[in-house]
């Protein structure tokens, strides 16, 4: 073999190297994959916060002179999403599910989380408590997954005994 | 229990009086499931799928399904690949385990199809050595690392946020607190959230309170992650510890939504001490607990017995089996904090015992927690492991060429970040109108070893101060505010930083820290390659790594002796 083949087939090697290094930038329709992980070093552009500030627009200076506040400083049901797909890329098709269902409870206010968590303990609630619970959910927060995990869960309390 | 035996042989009285001998030893007894993987009603390996659904798991019928079994059954277990997985030879699997040439990825994915039973029956071939080898090549994260706990006895703001800073510049990647007196729990937390960030950013700190009061601290701002969200492996001491499956479910999506990092909490023993083992084996219950936080689709578990260690570790193999179950978690996917938590034993061999394994093997956190202060002030009833250990911790990592996650310091440096952070949280409670810090605490926590060095707080002033504050919901943002106005921007800058990590959720990946260039390492784009030698995480791979860790103040030069 000479010089000038295996040169060739070194900037092969580097080129398909360089590939599988690059993020799905530039194709908006693919999904994230572990090259673009972590989004905050690899796509910051696509991040915003739940109140919709890019990242550029957040400084300490804002946050003193009160433009910026709490709830400014939380995550964005479609950042969620796209951890969602890196799970799945890594084979964590559970941990992509909990980000989906944790996308949709951004909407929810947090006493509301709260309230929910407590009544999805054991012995809290009737069955039909639950399934209102769950009503709610769908149609008021469009939260159709978590209210698919209450109503398994009013079914399996009815069953184990679990319900007030 | 008995009084202790008076010898007549000199030498077994010595020996009675040992340290050793000042811990229970129980014989197996697995009618109630005190044994660490024989329960008498240990079940078999087996698996039925009809259309996609399990319908028998280890010779239960689905309509006999607890909540548990129908859980791991349905959110865990793969079906497709359960029915390869299944029908492997368990010692074939387990050779797997501990041979570098099958890469991580594979065993991951032949533990998608175990069953509770062949989890157990694969891991429990493995002896110490081969125990470690598998957590060596399939924890999740390449680098290891370290969790402190940082409490002290009376709650007090300016020693805690001290200790904490000083706990970030000796290298922890976590601090979790909890409280004396539990309404404190907030103003912990405070302490936590400007003291961690004093050295550098990027300490992640939680705090260790009810489930609910935990989830409204992360919401607040005022935490980064929580880990004290417990789960069980029968349905009884579930619903005993107030929650199902269901519920937990819920509350990890709820944390993930608020940008929170999560992991669950099990370990051996809770079962067997809540009196609901059902014959079973400590390790059994445990690997349960493993899958459930899998299937709830949890990035981490704490385990390794954890509070529990003290009924686990009196039994014959029970320190073999507590590390089986760190293995497990392991093979699980999850990221590992792997206990050597709570005190165990007073004896100083035996706690090394159980602990130094898992170092050498590595883990995503080796502790979980290291006691960042002495151990009177360790409100988590002790740790395995405190401050007095630190220099013996050091040496080892140096000794045996091993990274501990932690890193020599001076006292200079100490004294410096201890200072800070102590005339930081005076200045937040200043400007948030708490109860006055006075300089003379800012003092005496900057060269404290323990709350028995500063002087006492008036904790009811202390106690209506955190009440009030979670009244007016007082967030992370209100505490940026208050040191960006009193002359300390950097923390301040460095606080809004760990905000943005929740913006962005990076960290909400499997075994995720922040080092402190402010990067996100994760099992993601840090995920453990090891495949023996010459691959891995390995210090001859990091010289400046290693060159950190073998200077310790301590070592003469040839000059010294000029």
């Amino acid at each position: 073999m000479d010089a000038k083949n295996i040169e060739q087939i070194v900037k092969e090697v580097m080129k398909s190297m360089n590939n599988q290094g690059a993020p799905a930038q530039g194709n908006p329709g693919a999904k994230l994959t572990r090259r673009d992980f972590p989004l905050l070093e690899k796509r910051p552009e696509l991040l915003r916060s739940r109140s919709g500030l890019g990242l550029n627009e957040i400084n300490l200076d804002k946050v003193v002179k009160g433009e910026i506040n709490a709830e400014d400083l939380t995550i964005h049901p479609e950042t969620l999403e796209m951890h969602a797909q890196i799970c799945e890329d890594m084979g964590r098709n559970q941990m992509a599910a909990s980000f989906r269902r944790a996308a949709e409870l951004t909407a929810v206010p947090d006493e509301r989380i709260l309230e929910i968590y407590d009544q999805l303990r054991p012995y809290r609630c009737t069955k039909q408590e639950l399934l209102d619970i769950a009503e709610e959910l769908e149609t008021k927060y469009s939260a159709k997954m978590n209210a698919e995990l209450v109503r398994e869960a009013a079914e399996v309390y009815e069953q184990r005994e679990m319900l007030r | 229990m008995a009084e202790r035996k008076e010898f007549k042989n000199k030498r077994f009285q010595i020996l009675s009086e040992k340290p050793v001998n000042r811990h229970t030893y129980l014989k197996d007894w697995p009618e109630v499931g005190i044994t660490a993987h024989d329960g008498v009603n240990d079940p078999k390996p087996s698996i039925k799928i009809e259309n996609g659904l399990v319908v028998e798991m280890d010779g239960t019928r689905r309509e006999d399904f607890d909540m548990i079994e129908r859980f791991v059954a349905d959110y865990f277990i793969d079906p497709e690949q359960a029915e390869k997985s299944m029908t492997m030879d368990s010692t074939a699997i387990a050779k797997m385990l501990v041979d570098i040439c099958v890469p991580r990825e594979e065993i991951i994915q032949i533990a998608k199809g175990f069953t509770p039973a062949k989890f157990k029956e694969v891991v429990t071939q493995l002896d110490e050595c081969e125990i470690m080898m598998g957590i060596h090549k399939l924890r999740a994260r390449k680098r290891p690392g370290n969790q402190c706990h940082c409490t002290n006895e009376p709650d007090n703001p300016v020693q805690m946020a001290a200790d904490c800073a000083e706990a970030r510049l000796r290298g922890f990647d976590e601090a979790e607190a909890t409280t004396g007196v539990a309404p404190i729990a907030p103003l912990n937390s405070v302490a936590l959230l400007v003291g961690g960030q004093v050295p550098n950013v990027g300490l992640l700190c939680q705090n260790a309170v009810e489930e609910a009061v935990e989830l409204q601290l992360g919401m607040r701002g005022l935490t980064t992650y929580a880990e004290t969200v417990s789960v069980y492996g029968t349905e009884r001491v579930f619903a005993d510890g107030d929650d199902t499956p269901w519920s937990k479910m819920f509350l990890a999506s709820a944390y993930a939504s608020r940008g929170l990092k999560l992991r669950f909490t099990s370990g051996s023993g809770s079962e067997v001490q809540m009196g609901a083992a059902e014959g079973k084996s400590m390790l059994y219950h445990e690997i349960k607990c493993i899958m459930l936080t899998r299937g709830a689709g949890v990035q981490g578990l704490q385990n390794g017995a954890v509070s529990c260690n003290g009924i686990a570790m009196s039994v014959a193999g029970g320190v073999n089996s507590v590390h089986m179950e760190n293995l497990v978690t392991a093979m699980c996917d999850l990221e590992n904090a792997s206990s050597n938590d709570q005190i165990f034993s007073p004896s100083d061999l035996r706690r090394a015992a159980r602990t130094f394994p898992l170092m050498w093997a590595g883990t995503d956190f080796i502790f979980s927690g290291y006691g960042c202060m002495p151990n009177y002030d360790n409100m988590f009833a002790g740790a395995n492991f405190d401050s007095n250990d630190y220099d013996d911790y050091l040496v080892i990592q140096r000794d045996l060429v091993v990274d501990g996650g932690l890193r020599p310091v001076t006292e200079e440096e100490v004294t410096a970040v201890r200072n800070r952070a102590a005339r930081a949280i005076q200045a937040v409670y200043r400007e948030m109108g708490w109860p006055e810090i006075t300089d003379e605490e800012v003092e005496a926590a900057t060269y404290a070893n323990g709350s028995r060095d500063m002087p006492p707080r008036d904790i009811r002033a202390d106690l209506d101060a955190a009440r009030e504050m979670m009244k007016q919901r007082v967030t992370g943002v209100d505490i940026i505010r208050a040191l960006a106005k009193t002359g300390f921007e950097d923390i301040a800058e460095r606080i809004l930083k760990m905000q943005i990590h929740k913006i962005a959720g990076d960290f909400l990946h499997t075994s995720a820290i922040i080092t402190p260039e402010n990067k996100v390492l994760a099992a993601v784009n840090n995920l453990n390659d090891y495949q023996g030698p010459g691959t891995g995480y390995r210090l001859q791979f990091y010289p400046e790594r290693w060159n950190e860790i073998k200077s310790i103040p301590q070592e003469s030069s040839p000059e010294d002796y000029e």
